[in-house]
């Protein structure tokens, strides 16, 4: 595997003789999506030159690149097990909710509030993975009847708690998460680089998943669970409990999610998460997370995100109109998927023939 | 008994085996529900206009349900169901008002639309093998932006007057848009239970690999899930298109969840190789008791969403459970 942060539980380091045919360079599907990437940008600079304008397009697009490689992350959790999550948005959202109540009616500091909307998105998580490890329901009916439910109380706790919408009280320091920049901070002459705050957020989120697979041994036995759950049973692993940790995760990347764009948007409200299904699971597949469970890669979800969010904003700037904008994600992820498939054909033939 | 109730075992089976089959709680269910709300409305719900409402309203749930039910019999997913009724409906309602063909015509539109889409689903899975659920989801977003693409955000209206008649129309105080989901349902289960293809259908749901040496074609049957899918969603627009009298591109929006609601709470298995045609028509009936329950309580109907959740949750580890009891008895 070329890339840090792929991880497939087999080939962690097993002899030379036993790996399976090794897919050249130019096969990995993070190289294309780079190539890609680069080409988009090209295409749209030499469009729009505005693409590469830093306050109007490049600011608000590693913002968004953010929130949605979070969003990718989540999903990435329990795809790792070969479980899907349709309950993201809403885990986002009332996450996003116990913030908004915790600085609305309490008070409480920044830090403070966003651990206790991880702790809530968590928490839903953990109810998620405990109804699918207890019952041995597919993942998918479980979170998509929890979605149903929490959609419907998501609207039903906004209009008890708010005026309907979203809650009017905001920590200090909100404002400077939306609006600073970097280089809003100088020493002396030297001020930092034009990245919206939230950037190193998501960046150290994507690190510590991406480490926890790669590294930790909780994020080992995920994997194993998810590549074979009876294989990872019978040596010892308590895959009921690693099912729950993992959906635990997903919850509490969610809320991060949620935080991440409340913090964007400049406020708690009842619309976030309503957007997150597709492009959660967007980032992980373009990046070559399979959905069969067993490997992982951050890196590629992270890459998948950008590239995503780099056609809605160059799509934008061409000023196409909100359905075609779909109709390209669509065309485009249907290419991406089909362009990588192919090359994983061929690179398997020609490292089968080597 | 097999738990997973493979669809129409024979009619004579014994009274013990069918009052063990899912669908036989669900019909109980479905019975009591109906005869407790009537009996909470005073009566109203069994007056012509709130009835006749209620089966009317249960057409498009039930042939998407159906829509959705055939692709998870081969353990798929079609996530572009509820777009592509809605890209159908806008379709068949661009062919009268802005093409000037007849109603007919129009209606054949719809389901070749619907069938065309389903087919291209199927070819795309098959060809490329990449998992169906991300290529419906990929095809939905296409799907969403044509279905927006017809007519922009303005709405149909004033379109066949025989055809908005055919789906007020009424036999026997049932709405005819009713009738034509339940004929639709029995050639679903017909062809599950009789036809060659159907079988087929099942065997490559029910193992993959079992079927591929028993001569099946598993990507003849992914293709044929996917089209008939699809063809289901273009009858789903018809109908809509009929009994709504305007459409525009917001149909189809809301059916997403509710198509999976009504099979997976009518006993349909994920993993595919079991489909439950009665089941998904009751749970279908059941989910849209919720529904006249918030109508005629004047409940907020956000408050639906947490039930439905709540039922199809239930109804999953009701089934869990159930299973696990019978597999201790026997």
């Amino acid at each position: 595997m070329s890339s840090p942060a792929t991880t497939a539980p087999e080939t962690a380091r097993p002899p030379e003789t036993r790996r399976p045919p090794r897919i050249p360079l130019w096969a990995n599907p993070r190289l294309g999506l780079v190539v890609l990437l680069v080409a988009l940008v090209v295409l749209f600079t030499a469009l729009r030159p505005a693409f590469l304008d830093t306050t109007l397009t490049l600011v608000p697009l590693q913002s968004d690149i953010s929130v949605y490689a979070v969003v990718g992350l989540a999903q990435l959790a329990v795809l790792s097990l070969g479980h899907m999550n349709m309950a993201v948005g809403s885990m986002a959202s009332m996450s996003a909710f116990a913030m908004g109540l915790a600085y609305d009616r309490l008070g409480v500091p920044l830090p403070v509030g966003l651990v206790i909307g991880l702790a809530a998105g968590a928490l839903l998580g953990a109810l998620a993975g405990l109804i699918i490890s207890r019952t041995g329901v597919n993942s998918f009916v479980v979170t998509l009847a929890m979605d149903f439910a929490l959609v419907g109380l998501i609207t039903i706790l906004y209009t008890r708690f708010t005026d309907g919408v979203a809650f009017s009280g905001q920590p200090a320091g909100m404002t400077t998460l939306r609006n600073d920049t970097f280089a809003d901070y100088c020493m002396g002459e030297v001020c930092g680089p034009r990245i919206p705050l939230i950037a190193p957020i998501a960046l150290v989120a994507a690190l510590a998943v991406g480490l926890l697979f790669r590294y930790g041994r909780l994020g080992r036995e995920i994997l194993m669970t998810g590549a074979n759950e009876k294989a990872a049973e019978l040596s010892g692993i308590p895959t009921k409990r690693r099912v729950l940790q993992a959906h635990a995760l997903s919850g509490l990347l969610a809320g991060l999610a949620g935080f991440l764009l409340a913090a964007n948007n400049g406020a708690f409200s009842a619309s976030i998460g309503d957007q997150f299904l597709l492009p959660s699971f967007l980032g992980p597949v373009l990046g070559g997370t399979l959905l069969a469970g067993g490997a992982v890669s951050v890196l590629g979800t992270v890459l998948g995100a950008t590239l995503t969010q780099v056609i809605y904003k160059g799509l934008n700037l061409l000023q196409f109109q909100l359905d075609e904008l779909k109709l390209y994600i669509g065309l485009v992820l249907l290419v991406a998927l089909s362009l990588d498939r192919i090359r994983h054909v061929i690179g398997e033939r020609r490292g089968a023939r080597a | 008994m097999s738990a997973g109730t493979m669809v129409e075992t024979p009619a004579g089976g014994r009274i013990r085996r069918a009052t063990r089959r899912p669908e036989f709680t669900l019909a109980l269910l479905a019975v009591a529900g109906f005869a407790a709300l009537a009996v909470a409305t005073d009566g109203n719900l069994l007056s012509g206009g709130t009835l006749d409402a209620f089966f009317r309203y249960l057409a498009v749930p039930i042939v998407i349900g159906l829509s959705q039910m055939v692709v998870l019999a081969i353990g798929q997913m079609n996530l572009s169901v509820g777009a592509l009724t809605g890209l159908c409906s806008m379709v068949a309602a661009w062919l009268m008002l802005q093409a000037g063909l007849p109603a007919p015509v129009a209606v054949l539109g719809a389901l070749a639309v619907g069938l065309a889409a389903g087919l291209v689903n199927g070819l795309l899975v098959v060809v490329t093998r990449i998992n169906g659920f991300i290529v419906t989801l990929a095809t939905m977003t296409i799907i969403e932006g044509l279905r927006y693409g017809v007519n922009g955000p303005d709405t149909f209206q004033g379109y066949s007057q025989r055809l908005r008649d055919f789906g007020r129309a009424s036999v026997l105080g049932l709405p005819v848009v009713f009738l034509a989901a339940l004929a639709v349902a029995a050639l679903v289960a017909v062809f599950f239970a009789r036809t060659v293809a159907g079988r087929h259908l099942l065997a490559t749901g029910g193992s993959p690999f079992a079927a591929r040496l028993s001569g099946v074609s598993n990507d003849r049957s992914i293709v044929l899930a996917h089209g008939l899918s699809g063809l289901l969603a273009g009858a789903a627009a018809v109908i809509t298109v009929a009994a709504s009298g305007s459409v525009n591109s917001s149909i189809g929006d809301d059916l997403l969840l509710p198509s999976f609601a009504a099979p997976i709470i009518g006993g349909v298995a994920l993993a595919g190789g079991v489909v439950s045609v009665a089941g998904t028509c009751l749970a279908a009936f059941l989910v849209r008791l919720v529904d006249v329950m918030q109508a005629q309580f004047g409940i907020n109907p956000r408050w639906i969403d947490l039930i439905i959740g709540a039922v199809v949750l239930g109804a999953v580890l009701l089934g869990t459970v159930r299973q696990k009891l019978l597999r201790r008895s026997s």
